[in-house]
């Protein structure tokens, strides 16, 4: 093929090359100083899927915008989806993989446009990030770089495969050239292959194979950038979220329901004499009060909420005391079909030596970040723009729409920095987006919803609890013979957002056992993946229920969940590896040699290995000789978990001190070993992965949502406390990768789950009694220890 | 009207005055780094210093406030930059700021505000503090524990150690321009 030279032709292609898939044409010059930009193609097929009901989404795919736009001057813009929330990745661990797979200085890319619907090209959640998720830039990049040399062997006619590239400059023999040099007064467009909705719920999906540049190669994965936003946001230079302000915005403060099933009844009065720039809006059950003074909103707020009268409602079939029995007295899981685990196989019924076999419980945590959800909308040129925080923007978009009963090409959602939720946004209903919407569009004037700390406690979503039955069977050399596992508990997904149901708007189903989306119809699967491969006969088995209350409730909500760090795995990890610390014991083994004389993975071999020597662990069989379960002189002991996610490889040690005479429980230290394979970023990872950890032990200590029969009644840190800074332990990150590695490691959520399960088994070595549910509050402990 | 003076610069407000600080500070002023966590002072995402102690902006009436000296993150350099009297440089950050982008301390960063300040208070009383000064100082010190919900707990100690090293090495190049 050939590339045309005249410039002066209008709007028309004037050349076209096929790169792996992907179509790369010259658009006639039309100024600036030339570019390479590569959008994506959409499947004709995907134009759009009027049958199923969804709405026709906005992006042209000829439009510029997206993915990576190699700039004259030899710096690089990228594009993403994808959101932050404190990981980092998408400044950091992103733009090193782009640059590694351009072989481009980092520092070239100088721009990372993210989260806002209009402008980004991919959608999809913000999960996954250095596991699926970055594949579709990583693969752009290569595209890009192979349309590139393409392009560099015609100049210099010799051929592609001759060709280098050393930060970002192309060299061909004498000849050298850099992307912009080569891209400079020429407009080159580069459609990318591609599959996938963009507002579903995974977003779009790069496809195609390009070549990718050798692990062996790379020079700038595995450096330990900064994060360039960290400068910007300790100045206090960005725009947080919860600064949005736009000219002649009303704040509003939501008054929601008495309980989580009530109807109002009738709003309570405004004292106009007090709060004389306020005024109560209802829409259905949505009861909201707005002013153009935001202490005045919180004020009339009050006084209204006191006198607004609800319906009463009682339907939640049972309280935050009395769960476990509930769960563990159910009558019939028939309601939702079994999942099984792809690990199950042989028989457990076989006749064993020893069985350890105990009940194990987790309660239902809240995401509780620090900000509680605060989101601003505007109706701005017949366009809905809500301004906010969601780890999945463009499945916001697409809830927001459906509420409204506008097209998704009405929609858009602007994404800021704000608190971390821990996946609690990802599905696009953290709060406060469609009331802000709702407000605005009734209204007419940009309206800024506020959710107080009460807010946030009692109507966001929740990490949801869960019931595990487990046995482990023991041969006669006290080898593990059978494993089963049954975990019973409700979802972890309800994306429904809870301003629309309160106003009584369109939402997406609601989580049933019919519901045609895998991700919402109350199945447990078993996330936590096998890790011990020398066991023959094992049943693991997940059993889903409604939401608690969702059915007695005439709003068909409940106590709602929504996934939370290291979903459904954190919930099953923990009695797994709970009970293998204490079928270690019964088999007279150390925790750690237990473990690794099931294990069959070497990269599992050595991370345990390694963690012994780091751990500074002290080999020998659970109870400590010292263990007590009285007296007022800390007991000590050590425990071990180990977790496989992501492709990563974890192994953590606990040492903690219990004064079993009043049930306190201290950390000292934490230990963690990893090998996430290849590390794009060390000192991220490394940030993330301790900071994920200390989550982890304040939820092994300390959280727990309780509720009665009506309601949420944690509303404030004290009713739901956290972890404080002088109760941090000693925390030692070691990252370990297995150096023939050939996928990319991610962090913070296996080391945010793991550290629960290694202090329940410090705890029985500490004590020679058990714990088998969290948290570790005294009550508990001294409950345990009593045993 | 009342009078603030918010980081070397009086203000005259309108708003009532029992109105909490941070209202006025975000909603009249726009200064916008401390953030609204709770309103009721039990985390300290909200923390301005007030005559150089920690003052929960959430909860404090402004009435309270009138003729003293509030400074927040924004105000850091230049409360730096005049103790240790200092060249104006447009580019200058606190070192305790300096510290939270050198340990890259923040995950969300939303508490860090907070933090920041705390980290400052602690800093202008003990320039050595010790791992149990630093627990002190941030869990029972002030109204309440300040809380970060990432878990950057590790990174913060990390952080005023490194901005303790920091303060130490300015004082012997007190006569040099300081980078931020």
């Amino acid at each position: 093929m050939n590339i045309e030279q005249n410039d002066n032709e209008e709007t028309q292609s004037v050349g076209e090359y096929l790169i792996y898939g992907a179509k790369l044409s010259r658009r006639a010059f039309l100024g600036g100083s030339g570019a390479l930009i590569a959008s994506l193609a959409l499947d004709p097929k995907l134009a759009f899927a009027a049958a199923n009901g969804s709405q026709p989404t906005s992006l042209d795919a000829a439009k510029p915008a997206s993915w990576i736009e190699i700039h004259a001057d030899n710096t690089a813009l990228i594009r993403t989806g994808k959101c932050d929330f404190g990981q980092s990745s998408i400044f950091t661990a992103y733009r090193q993989i782009v640059a590694e797979e351009l072989s481009m200085p980092v520092a070239n890319i100088t721009n990372v446009v993210w989260g806002d619907t209009d402008v980004t090209p991919d959608g999809g959640g913000t999960f996954g990030l250095l596991r699926t998720n970055v594949q579709n830039l990583r693969k752009v990049a290569a595209y890009i770089r192979e349309a590139v040399l393409t392009l560099a062997a015609e100049k210099f006619a010799v051929a592609k495969d001759s060709l280098k590239i050393k930060e970002g400059v192309i060299q061909a023999g004498n000849h050298t050239i850099s992307y912009g040099e080569l891209l400079a007064n020429q407009n080159w467009s580069l459609s990318i292959p591609v599959r996938g909705e963009l507002t579903s719920f995974m977003g779009i999906v790069v496809t195609g194979e390009p070549p990718m540049k050798p692990v062996s190669e790379y020079t700038i994965i595995g450096q330990p950038l900064k994060n360039p936003i960290v400068r910007p946001k300790v100045a206090g230079d960005n725009i947080w979220v919860g600064d949005v302000k736009l000219p002649g915005m009303l704040h509003a403060r939501v008054i929601h329901p008495e309980t989580l099933g009530s109807t109002l009844l009738k709003a309570g009065p405004l004292d106009k004499t007090l709060f004389a720039n306020s005024q109560i809006v209802t829409i259905n059950n949505l009861l909201a009060v707005v002013s153009s003074d935001e202490w005045e909103a919180v004020q009339a707020a009050r006084s209204v909420e006191a006198k607004t009268q609800w319906s009463d409602w009682q339907g939640i079939p049972t309280t935050s005391t009395g769960l476990q029995q509930f769960l563990h007295d159910k009558p019939s899981w028939d309601d939702v079909p079994d999942m099984q685990s792809r690990s199950s196989k042989g028989d457990i019924s076989l006749p064993v030596a020893k069985s350890h076999s105990a009940e194990y419980f987790m309660p239902y945590y809240k995401h509780a970040p620090i900000g509680p959800m605060v989101s601003v909308a505007e109706v701005k040129d017949g366009k809905v723009v809500v301004h906010t925080h969601s780890q999945n923007p463009q499945f916001l978009r697409m809830a927001i729409a459906k509420m409204l009963k506008q097209p998704e090409a009405d929609v858009i959602i602007k994404t800021y920095i704000g608190p971390g939720h821990f996946g609690r946004s990802n599905g696009g209903n953290a709060g406060s987006e469609d009331e802000a919407a709702l407000l605005a569009v009734k209204l007419g004037v940009p309206v800024r919803v506020q959710w107080m700390r009460h807010d946030d406690m009692q109507w966001s979503t929740n990490s949801s609890a869960m019931l595990s039955q487990i046995s482990i069977g023991l041969d006669e050399q006290g080898r593990i013979a059978t494993y089963q596992a049954v975990h019973s508990g409700p979802p972890m997904q309800d994306d429904r957002p809870i301003g629309a149901i309160l106003a009584g708007k369109d939402t997406i189903l609601p989580p049933t056992p019919d519901n045609p989306s895998f991700l919402h119809g109350l199945g447990i699967f078993i996330a936590d993946t096998w890790v011990y491969g020398s066991v023959e006969n094992i049943a693991e088995t997940g059993r889903g229920m409604y939401q608690l209350g969702q059915q007695e409730s005439p709003i068909n909500v409940g106590i709602r969940d929504h996934s939370m760090r290291t979903p459904i795995q954190f919930q099953q990890n923990f009695p797994r590896e709970t009970a293998m610390s204490e079928a270690a014991a019964l088999a007279g083994m150390d925790a750690i040699d237990f473990r690794l004389a099931h294990i069959t993975e070497p990269r599992f071999k050595a991370i345990l290995e390694r963690l012994k020597i780091e751990a500074d662990w002290d080999t020998r069989p659970s109870p400590s000789p010292q263990a007590r379960a009285n007296g007022s002189e800390p007991a000590l002991g050590r425990g071990v978990s180990i977790m496989l996610r992501d492709n990563g490889y974890w192994a953590c040690a606990a040492h903690i001190a219990i004064i079993p005479d009043t049930g306190e429980v201290k950390v000292e230290r934490i230990t963690l070993v990893s090998d996430t394979g290849i590390v794009v970023n060390p000192l991220q990872l490394k940030r993330q992965a301790e900071a994920g950890c200390i989550m982890g032990v304040s939820q092994a200590l300390h959280e727990e949502v309780s509720f009665d029969n009506s309601k949420l009644t944690c509303t404030d840190w004290q009713s739901y406390p956290i972890l404080k800074m002088a109760e941090v332990p000693k925390i030692k990150v070691v990252i370990a990768p297995d150096k023939t590695a050939t996928m990319y490691g991610q962090g913070s959520e296996s080391a945010n789950a793991l550290a629960s399960s290694a202090i329940a088994g410090a705890f029985y070595d500490a004590t020679g009694k058990a714990i088998r549910r969290l948290p570790l509050k005294p009550d508990y402990v001294k409950k345990a220890l009593s045993a | 009207m009342i009078t603030l003076f918010i980081n070397g610069h009086a203000r005259q407000v309108k708003a009532a005055p029992d109105t909490p600080l941070l209202y006025v500070l975000r909603g009249e002023l726009n200064v916008m780094t401390p953030k609204f966590g709770c309103g009721l002072a039990q985390c300290g995402a909200c923390s301005v210093l007030v005559d150089g102690e920690e003052v929960r902006a959430c909860i404090y009436p402004i009435i309270a406030l009138e003729g003293k000296q509030i400074t927040t993150v924004d105000g850091l350099p230049a409360r730096w930059q005049q103790q240790r009297s200092l060249p104006n440089a447009p580019d200058r950050l606190h070192p305790v700021q300096q510290a939270w982008i050198d340990e890259q301390v923040p995950q969300c960063g939303i508490c860090q505000y907070g933090m920041m300040i705390k980290a400052t208070e602690l800093l202008e009383k003990n320039p050595s503090p010790s791992d149990e000064d630093i627990n002190h100082a941030m869990t029972v010190s002030g109204p309440s524990a300040h809380l970060c919900r990432c878990g950057s707990y590790a990174a913060i100690k990390d952080g005023i150690h490194r901005a303790a090293a920091i303060i130490k090495g300015a004082e012997l190049i007190t006569t040099n321009t300081v980078e931020g």
